[in-house]
């Protein structure tokens, strides 16, 4: 057993597990640290895949930035977790029969037997100057630009959606507009010249 | 690798309609309140020149490009053209209504138009990656467009329902690609047929990733028991994103079936074919005995698409030409008969009043009789009365499942429809035979009076006259 | 020539359809006119096809216009068929309808006195009148132009959907519900036969194309079907048998001839065009059409000759006890329809068309004369009321004193060349039955002869029985009604004369009609023919001629010249034949059986099965049983949809489970 193979056996059983304790635990803050170890521990799998750049980019992007967004959402709901517990215990059996069966299927089909060294021959390690990022650029760029330009449009939509659904002005809300404040001309919009009758005159009369 | 311009030719309604959505969100930026009606106005126009641009790049032989992403094939010509009129007419249907709910806004026909683009991808999809961007590029549109009623907490939810439940189904359909993919080693429909006929049955993991493969496509379909999302989005949903959903996504959702069980996994027929049956079964049966139960027409019309599902699925399993032919059929006339129906309802919708409970349609017949009489033709022909075109749809899809001497199956699809046509007629006799409960007549923009009748009138010239579209689907197959 | 074709058939749909369903916005003035110019426009064309079959030889056109689907290889088509036959045909259908049209101007121009004030249906039914008609135009030109038995079979049923509606016009009189629901299930009889007949031969030849059919009939002809245990029938006799059940609904031939007689209830312009002169022809031409088959079948000849000899004579001796001026004219055409049916069944369908040609226009001209009586009279239609009317309305008189000696063959006349030829035919015939059908048809002249006279001198001749008020106002009918009778006494004068040459004995219906070597009767009576009056001097010397002479002779001398002496004469005429009066006047008792056996033994049953069988059984158990159990189920499923997302999911992931289960592991 190489030390790769021990790498991968360590931080595959760090994925399971920490993937199991997403799902088993109450705590929702807890369960989004384990999320994001699961995320690492990942990244390192694909790192000994030679999927450099990915590796990189799940940790910068989901550990970096996605879960910590997600982070802040869980830690600003406030989640009645006695309900969710009792949910998760009435449908436990169900649940765990479910995924036992499931289980048995995956095994059965995603095993050796289909998936063994026979099937794919170990393919041959990059050289020392492959460099993973360009190819995968290059790639992108040729072969794969109808999906990679049709991805950006889910963006876009994304974007769009998510604005579409959130953004509202209400009126009651008091918000400073700068726009405004740069358009604000000296003379007629700063000073307003009230004329008042003196009110002393009104008295004399 | 080269890049040749001239790739980009056949590519060209996509890209169109893709400039049209961007020009849409442009242009609303600059829009006061009472202009929008502009956005309404580009879609209608945009759509009917992608309409024109198929035409005139479509026709003769199967052209793949981009790297082996993107075919254009008869098939693909006739169904975008399809959606983006069945899109039209949905955009058609819809102005008042969303005028009268403040929803009269550019991000709908943005929206609108990027599920469109969504449904093309997937229909001259020809990998499975492909596929599945179109897929989540429909579904992503969608779900905003749900909830696109912010006011509406019934919105908020079936949007809600519909997004989980999206993505457990597109999560699935994932899984089913990623073991294709494993049991093949390739993406592209060509060669992952190539690779499967090399196979045979044997590999399991094949069949096991078919599995999953076959689940979104029902889902997206809203096959029984994946169709948990259907009667609750059509409910809760505004009715012009009914109209919208249940229509053109259907003839994508066809499209979808076509490209990865047929061009990609047609090796695999012999499953496929015993799973739909299955799922085409409890789809006729369970839609149309719900149905019956309804008394919300929004959801009545929802159990009613999944039986017409159960029924599209008929035609595929046959797995031969002519069954996919009765079944593209079946699809592109389903659109056009959910397109009209819901129309009917959006256009007795009023300011301040959903028309959406079977009640709301008494009487209709002594209030305006057109649209009377529109909506009957409509209710025939989802019931599948001769001569109106649902009667030929059943008929041809029926016929390709006999001729693979599953005849079982249409003897069981027969009795389903019999109920079904249960309540369907209910609707005609609340339009013919019962007291209105209003008197208020119906008020509509001519175009709109001009979309339905035409939508209406076609159930009855396409019932009497079907051999044009009938061998437009069949040269899709040839 | 296509588009040709297809305004023939098109324009009287677009009138029809403009009078029909615009014809509230249209008015009076608009439905009249699109009608009218609709069918002018088929008249000029079809004529326009006549002149270019008879001078130009223009060929024969059969194709299909549009396939309606195609399943099992046999496609369904809507094409057409235009040879000689079919120009001929449309000629004529188009011809009468046209006059019948122009004619309906003035007959119905105050239809609005024959509804109640306040019916419904009374509002706009000049308009629908002329758009029924037009209708009918359409169908009758499908029917004869079709090129496959879908297309014959629709034109088959759409003309007897415009019989059952015009019969049934005056919906608000009793008697006019009765008869047009009676015409509609006679030939509910007869059609059943006839689409049997279609369903047999779509088994046997697997195509629905004439042209197909006819070439695979000979390979057929020996074949049986097997009927029950080792018993076969020849596949041609029953296919044969089967189509003329059809013929004898639509061409009302005994036993199902009672609906005609009824059908007289629908106004006078209907009686003429769909009664007399084109619709109940259609069986004739159907069987002329299917000559191919006909001629594979011995046996179906003789049925066919039998039927029609039958109606000819027994239908026109009950014509001699009718008292309503329109019913005369009715057992007339039962009995003409019989002798062109009995021209087939001897193999002269050339005779059998020539006849029906004749026919359509002095039949057409009788009614129509008929109708301008009965305009005259205020719609009284009882012979016994008129008489005299010769003073008063001259053309009338002399277009039906033309028409009744056309009906009776009088040397000359149209209807003596068409006659006298299905005669001799049917004496020549060597199908057994035919000396049966000699006898009949030759007796018949006479019978025709003597009711034709009858009718004629009573309406006609001597003294005016009507009241005072009526006779007041007698006066000629407008143009718009006499035009079209002069315009048909011409053809029904000459045509004859024209016709009878290249019809019987020249080529026009070569390639057409096939008949086989050894029933040739025309042929051989051909070549005893030497022009017109070496036919006309035959007939002079024959036996129908002096028998139609006996009757003319008889009916001029009880009728007119002993009716006027002794007015009572058929009152004791009557009493010393009680018996035979007794049997002619309940029509054999086709009606009575039919109404207390058919009908009443039927609604027994039903009632029985009904109260027994559908109330409790099927209505309780099956029908509101399986109602009850699908709605308790739907409301069981209704609660699957529970609302809760989990559930969802989780039937999502069962179903997953369930199909790798199935598929994968198993």
């Amino acid at each position: 057993m190489g030390f790769e193979k021990f790498l991968f056996y360590v931080f595959a059983a760090i994925t399971v597990v920490s993937a199991g304790m997403v799902v088993t635990r109450r705590n929702p803050v807890h369960a989004v640290l384990y999320l994001v170890l699961c995320f690492a521990a990942t990244a390192v799998l694909w790192m000994l895949l030679e999927a450099e750049f990915l590796a990189i980019v799940l940790v910068l992007v989901y550990v970096g930035a996605v879960m910590v967004l997600f982070l802040f959402v869980v830690m600003m709901l406030d989640v009645d977790q006695a309900a969710l517990k009792a949910q998760f215990i009435r449908f436990l059996p169900l649940g765990l029969a479910i995924a036992l069966v499931m289980l048995a299927l995956i095994v059965l089909v995603v095993g050796p037997a289909n998936f063994g060294l026979e099937q794919f021959a170990k393919p041959a390690p990059a050289p020392a100057d492959y460099s993973n990022t360009e190819s995968l650029g290059k790639l992108l760029y040729t072969v794969y630009v109808y999906p990679f330009e049709i991805a950006s449009v889910i963006l876009l939509v994304a974007i769009v959606a998510a604005i579409r659904l959130t953004l509202r002005r209400r009126p009651d809300t008091k918000y400073i507009d700068p726009a405004k404040q740069v358009r604000v001309r000296k003379g007629p919009d700063r000073i307003r010249i009230v004329k008042m009758p003196v009110e002393g005159k009104v008295e004399a009369e | 690798m080269d890049f040749n311009a001239a790739e980009l030719i056949p590519v060209l309604p996509e890209i169109f309609i893709l400039v049209l959505a961007s020009t849409v969100l442009l242009v609303d930026l600059y829009l006061r309140d009472d202009q929008r009606g502009l956005n309404h106005g580009i879609t209608l126009v945009g759509l009917l020149i992608g309409i024109g641009l198929i035409l005139a790049l479509g026709g003769g032989e199967r052209q793949i490009v981009l790297s082996g992403s993107f075919v254009r094939d008869p098939m693909s010509d006739t169904l975008n053209a399809i959606i983006l009129l069945v899109a039209f007419l949905a955009f058609a249907y819809s102005k008042d209504y969303l005028r009268d709910r403040n929803m009269l806004v550019g991000e709908y026909y943005v929206l609108g138009l990027f599920a469109v683009l969504g449904m093309m991808i997937m229909v001259s999809a020809n990998t499975f990656l492909v596929a599945y961007l179109g897929l989540e590029l429909l579904a992503l549109s969608l779900y905003p467009m749900v909830a696109f009623d912010r006011d509406s907490k019934a919105g908020a939810e079936a949007a809600m329902k519909y997004f989980v439940l999206g993505a457990l189904g597109s999560g699935m359909l994932l899984y089913g690609i990623s073991m294709v993919y494993g049991g093949t080693g390739a993406l592209d429909f060509p060669t992952v047929a190539a690779s499967v006929a090399d196979q045979g049955l044997d590999n399991k993991v094949l069949v096991f990733g078919l599995a999953f493969v076959v689940i979104g496509v029902a889902f997206k379909f809203g096959a029984v028991p994946f169709h948990m999302w259907v009667p609750d989005t059509y409910q809760g949903a505004p009715t012009s994103v009914v109209l919208f959903l249940s229509s053109a996504p259907k003839i994508a959702a066809f499209a979808l079936a076509i490209r990865l069980m047929v061009d990609g996994l047609g090796g695999l027929h012999a499953d496929w074919q015993g799973m739909l049956i299955i799922l085409a079964v409890l789809s006729m049966g369970l839609g149309n005995l719900v149905a019956i139960a309804q008394t919300n027409l929004k959801r009545m019309l929802a159990y009613s698409t999944i039986s017409h599902v159960g029924f599209i699925f008929l035609g595929l399993i046959a797995g031969t030409a002519q069954g996919y032919a009765a079944a593209m059929f079946y699809a592109i006339v389903y659109a056009l008969m959910a397109a009209g129906a819901f129309g009917v309802l959006l256009l007795l919708s009023r300011k301040g009043f959903e028309a959406e409970n079977l009640d709301d349609l008494k009487g209709l017949n002594e209030r305006d009789s057109w649209y009377a009489a529109m909506m009957a033709l409509l209710m025939f022909s989802m019931a599948g009365v001769p001569p109106t075109v649902g009667f030929m749809a059943k008929l041809l899809v029926l016929e390709a499942v006999v001729r693979v001497d599953l005849v079982w199956l249409a003897v069981v699809a027969v009795a389903f429809s019999i109920i079904g046509a249960f309540y369907y007629l209910r609707v005609i006799k609340l339009m013919y035979f019962d007291k209105p409960t209003t008197l208020e007549p119906i008020t509509v923009g001519a175009g709109a009076r001009v979309a339905l009748s035409v939508n209406g009138l076609a159930m009855l010239v396409l019932g009497l006259f079907p051999a044009g579209l009938l061998g437009i689907c069949q040269a899709a197959f040839a | 020539m296509e588009n040709v074709y297809l305004t023939i058939v098109l324009a009287p749909l677009l009138g029809s359809i403009i009078a029909g369903f615009f014809g509230g916005s249209i008015g009076r003035a608009g439905a009249r006119w699109v009608t009218i110019i609709g069918v002018g426009i088929s008249t000029l064309l079809s004529l326009y096809v006549l002149k270019l079959f008879i001078f130009d030889d223009q060929p024969v056109f059969n194709q299909a216009i549009y396939t309606w689907m195609v399943t099992d290889g046999i496609s369904f088509e809507i094409g057409f068929l235009v040879d000689k036959l079919t120009a001929l045909m449309i000629a004529v259908v188009t011809f009468v309808s046209l006059m019948v049209h122009i004619y309906t101007i003035g007959y119905m121009a105050d239809d609005e006195h024959n509804w109640p004030k306040d019916s419904l249906a009374g509002r706009n039914s000049y308009q629908r009148f002329f758009s029924y008609i037009s209708l009918f135009t359409f169908s009758m030109l499908m029917l004869v132009m079709s090129n496959n038995f879908l297309q014959l079979f629709f034109g088959w049923e759409a003309v007897g959907l415009v019989s059952y509606l015009l019969i049934g016009f005056w919906s608000t009189r009793e008697s006019a519900i009765f008869a047009n629901l009676k015409a509609f299930l006679v030939n509910r009889v007869g059609d059943f036969g006839f689409i049997l007949g279609i369903a047999a031969i779509g088994m046997y030849f697997s195509s629905m194309d004439y042209a197909e059919v006819f070439a695979k009939a000979p390979e057929l002809a020996d074949a049986r079907m097997p009927v029950w245990g080792d018993t076969t029938w020849s596949v041609m006799t029953v296919i044969c048998v089967l189509l003329f059940i059809g013929a004898m609904g639509k061409s009302a031939q005994v036993p199902l001839h009672v609906w005609l007689p009824d059908s007289m209830e629908g106004p006078t312009p209907i009686s003429a065009l769909i009664h007399a002169a084109t619709m109940v022809t259609a069986g004739i031409f159907m069987v002329a059409r299917m000559s191919p088959l006909y001629e594979l079948s011995e046996a179906a000849l003789t049925f066919v000759m039998v039927i029609g000899a039958t109606t000819a004579f027994f239908m026109g001796l009950v014509g001699l006890v009718q008292n309503d001026i329109k019913r005369v004219v009715a057992y007339s055409t039962l009995s003409q329809l019989g002798y062109m049916i009995t021209a087939l069944g001897a193999s002269a369908y050339a005779a059998g068309i020539f006849h029906l040609m004749t026919h359509a226009f002095f039949k057409a001209l009788l009614f129509l004369a008929a109708g301008s009586v009965i305009i005259a009279m205020h719609h009284n239609q009882d012979i016994r009321h008129m008489g005299g009317l010769r003073r008063y309305m001259p053309i009338t008189w002399i277009t039906a004193l033309v028409g009744s000696l056309a009906l009776i063959g009088f040397p000359g006349f149209s209807g003596f060349f068409s006659k006298d030829a299905i005669i001799e035919a049917v004496a020549l015939s060597r199908v057994s039955g035919a000396g049966y059908a000699t006898l009949l048809l030759t007796l018949g002249v006479f019978i025709t002869a003597l009711y034709s006279f009858r009718m004629y001198f009573l309406v006609f001749h001597g003294r005016g029985r009507m009241d005072e008020h009526t006779r007041h106002h007698l006066h000629e009918s407008p143009p718009v009604v006499w035009v079209p009778l002069v315009l048909l006494a011409i053809p029904s004068v000459i045509i004859g004369w024209i016709a009878i040459e290249p019809l019987l004995f020249g080529d026009w219906f070569k390639d057409v009609i096939y008949v086989a070597p050894e029933h040739a009767v025309l042929a051989q009576l051909g070549e005893h023919y030497h022009g017109q009056w070496g036919f006309i001097l035959h007939g002079l010397v024959a036996w129908p001629f002096w028998l139609a002479m006996a009757g003319l002779g008889l009916a001029a001398y009880v009728y007119w010249y002993l009716h006027a002496r002794r007015p009572q004469l058929e009152d004791e005429l009557r009493e010393r034949f009680a018996w035979a009066y007794r049997v002619l006047d309940r029509k054999y008792g086709f009606d009575d059986f039919n109404q207390t056996v058919l009908a009443g033994g039927s609604r027994g049953l039903g009632e029985t099965l009904w109260s027994a069988g559908d109330r409790k059984l099927i209505d309780g158990w099956i029908v509101n049983g399986s109602a009850r159990a699908v709605g308790w189920f739907a409301q069981r499923a209704r609660h699957l949809q529970t609302g809760y997302l989990y559930h969802y999911a989780i039937a999502m992931i069962l179903g997953l489970v369930v199909l790798l289960a199935l598929f994968v592991a198993l």
